[in-house]
């Protein structure tokens, strides 16, 4: 790419194309397992011996009977781009890759579709690649196959990323699965992705983050401990609780005092008037765990090491929050008494994926 | 009474009410500006809207249903309407929509938001409002039995605590904290137990006794008080905020006057307000926001609350703003 701005013959399938192809695949990593990058599909081998040859952490070794292959589609539409603890790159590969993670599955490969607007800079689109190619890269996951257009000033805002991602899996763990008598977990403080991108737009002095990150290889150690598991992305803790409520056809009690919250998100939420609640995370995940696993799952997830680079390592801090009884939706139990804790609705954030 | 929709969404948010005494009942107020703005506003926005007219206005007033539909169904529809969260974004705006209004709606806490970026270039439809002479109004009305009031904290942060003086009850301006909702009422209690009806301060942190100045002064500079029209309360004496002459070429509805009622004329929309149901209307047809503003009826006594009337297809004011005491009773029941 020569320095600059992305063009409209950039998406023209033309020379100018194929040389923003090239460029593009320089920066990201090639994969092993899978061929035909640069044709129309890419390709590989049927998954159980992805798990014989594989090296990546959690992959066990031995193909089982039954297993699955696991699809998964997410569009990234995010205003900035750009904000503390990522950018839209890091967002749609990380985004892929939970979704597959949240339901035991491990990544094998990710497509990545570019649509771009006319105008946009060529040193950002870099910025982004390269997002990617560290997530990539560092998982082990690499982005097999992918489509670029170019649309015309105005047509998209700024980019527009798709990813799709396929993964392999013995016994999914959906969301479905909750049990009467199973407890809650999070996997660390909620709200941090929706307000950093918040404290971008008002430019607010913080040095909160996004909490953006790839989960597999937290779930992997764990997965089979799980009775349901959900990535709390739009809509935070209260989308995803009560969705795995209502599908599950249980009530989830939840103890306010247990919920990891960072001062910072508490301040600027009720500065915006936001519920901490309904804010959403990138790179946490809430689960089902049967009682006699707590102590276990916990303990396997506080020793775990960061799964990001410095500076933005995170020491896991996982946290039990709550309890599944018999009954329907989600209770939150507060300082003073208890109340529903709804599934939110119409509430206005701006875009955060 | 409370009278702050902050209040009341951080009274049910806490569960307090679930732990007062059975003697003390909070009832909620009118304190949800998006509930009190009148149809006539909603109306006259979206027809400018509708008429090729940018308009920036706050997220809670995009889903109030107009009379023919919302301003969120207008911008769906083609309309160009933008939710802010601040009027900082509406002049951000401006710089590529040149045209650009601001829907201007809130009390004193909102309001000098609104007259500096009058005083900035930006055409505003302005339907703020004074709240001190609507809690008078609510003080001396015979059909409402309130002990003593729970002032709204950021108003008071605002107007100080003179503009209370002429409400002969007890009150007491709170903060948003359950300790400080609770505080408030022991204070209360005991102005009422001693026969005393003055005006005390629970939220020392952040209101002074004399209020922001300079707020003040850019509100005297840019509004003055004007009748205005509450809906559900009726017509208030001076508690509306007109732009002043000075700043006539900001006012939309003066430079834009012609257009919405040429809207008002071509549409099924009246310049009036509607006629108010007639006596012995079926109250389980028809919406109760005005009685649930005033505290007369809780939310759950409009036979509409939770079924013909929720958050997803709402049929009053009351039930679209997060600040509404229908939402919030909704939510969090």
């Amino acid at each position: 790419m020569k320095d600059g701005l992305i063009k409209l013959s950039h998406g023209g399938g033309g020379v100018e194309m194929q040389e923003l192809l090239y460029d593009v695949f320089k920066i990201l990593p090639k994969s092993n397992d899978w061929r035909g990058r640069d044709q129309d599909a890419a390709y590989r081998q049927w998954p159980g011996s992805a798990l014989r040859s594989s090296s990546i952490a959690g992959g066990k070794g031995g193909a089982k009977e039954g297993q699955k292959l696991v699809f998964t589609t997410d569009s990234y539409i995010v205003d900035p781009l750009f904000f503390p603890g990522g950018d839209i790159g890091k967002l749609a590969i990380c985004g892929t890759i939970n979704d597959l993670a949240v339901m035991g599955a491990r990544p094998l490969g990710i497509s990545l579709s570019l649509v771009i607007e006319e105008g946009f800079a060529i040193d950002d689109l870099k910025k982004i690649l390269r997002s990617i190619a560290a997530v990539s890269r560092r998982e082990k996951v690499a982005i097999v196959t992918g489509d670029t257009k170019v649309v015309e000033k105005g047509g998209v805002r700024g980019i527009v990323i798709n990813t799709s991602g396929v993964g392999a899996v013995n016994h999914p763990v959906d969301n479905s699965g909750l049990r009467i008598g199973d407890l809650i977990i999070v996997s660390g403080g909620i709200g941090e992705h929706a307000l950093a991108i918040l404290a971008k737009r008002f430019n607010y002095q913080t040095k909160l983050k996004s909490d953006c990150q790839p989960l597999w290889r937290l779930i992997a150690p764990i997965k089979d401990y799980l009775t349901a598991c959900k990535d709390p992305t739009r809509g935070g803790i209260s989308s995803a609780l009560n969705e795995m409520a209502q599908k599950s056809k249980v009530k989830i009690v939840l103890f306010e005092k247990q919920i990891p919250v960072k001062k910072e998100v508490r301040a600027m939420s009720e500065i915006l008037g936001f519920s901490v609640y309904d804010l959403a995370c990138e790179g946490r995940f809430v689960a089902g765990v049967p009682k006699n696993k707590i102590a276990k799952v916990l303990k396997i997830l506080k020793k775990l090491p960061p799964v990001a680079d410095p500076p933005w390592a995170d020491k896991q801090k996982p946290a039990f929050i709550g309890r599944v009884d018999k009954g329907r939706g989600v209770i939150l139990e507060t300082e003073l008494g208890k109340r529903i804790l709804p599934m939110p609705e119409g509430k206005l954030v701006p875009r955060i994926c | 009474m409370e009278v702050c929709g902050t209040h009341t969404e951080a009274i049910s948010r806490s569960g307090l009410r679930a732990v007062l005494p059975k003697k003390i009942e909070l009832i909620t107020g009118p304190g949800c500006p998006v509930c009190v703005t009148p149809q006539r506003d909603i109306d006259a926005v979206i027809g400018l809207a509708r008429s090729g007219i940018p308009v920036a206005c706050y997220g809670d007033v995009l889903r109030v249903p107009g009379t023919e539909m919302s301003l969120e169904q207008a911008k769906a529809s083609g309309a160009k309407v933008r939710a802010v969260y601040s009027v900082e974004e509406a002049m951000v705006w401006q710089k590529s929509e040149p045209k650009v209004i601001f829907f201007g709606i809130g009390f004193e806490t909102t309001a000098p938001m609104t007259a500096s970026i009058i005083k900035r270039g930006l055409v505003v439809y302005c339907a703020h409002k004074y709240f001190p002479p609507a809690m008078l109004a609510l003080s001396c009305d015979p059909q409402i039995k309130i002990d003593g009031f729970i002032n709204p904290g950021h108003v008071s942060a605002i107007v100080g605590l003179k503009s209370y003086r002429a409400i002969k009850k007890p009150q007491v301006v709170a903060g948003f904290k359950p300790g400080d909702v609770l505080l408030a009422i022991i204070m209360l209690l005991r102005q009422i137990v001693a026969g005393e009806a003055i005006v005390e301060n629970e939220y020392r942190r952040l209101v002074r006794p004399s209020g922001n100045r300079q707020a003040q002064k850019l509100l005297a500079d840019v509004f003055t008080p004007a009748d205005s029209e509450w809906r559900g309360l009726g017509t208030i004496p001076k508690s509306g905020m007109a732009i002043k002459r000075k700043y006539v070429k900001m006012d939309a509805e003066v430079i834009y006057g012609k257009v919405i009622n040429r809207y008002f004329a071509k549409s099924k929309v009246k310049s009036h307000q509607p006629k108010a149901d007639p006596p012995g209307a079926e109250k389980s047809k028809v919406c109760r926001c005005g009685e649930v503003i005033k505290g007369l009826i809780p939310p759950e006594k409009c036979r509409l609350f939770g079924r013909a009337c929720t958050p997803e297809k709402p049929i009053g004011a009351c039930m679209v703003s997060r600040e509404g005491a229908c939402r919030i009773k909704y939510e969090y029941k």
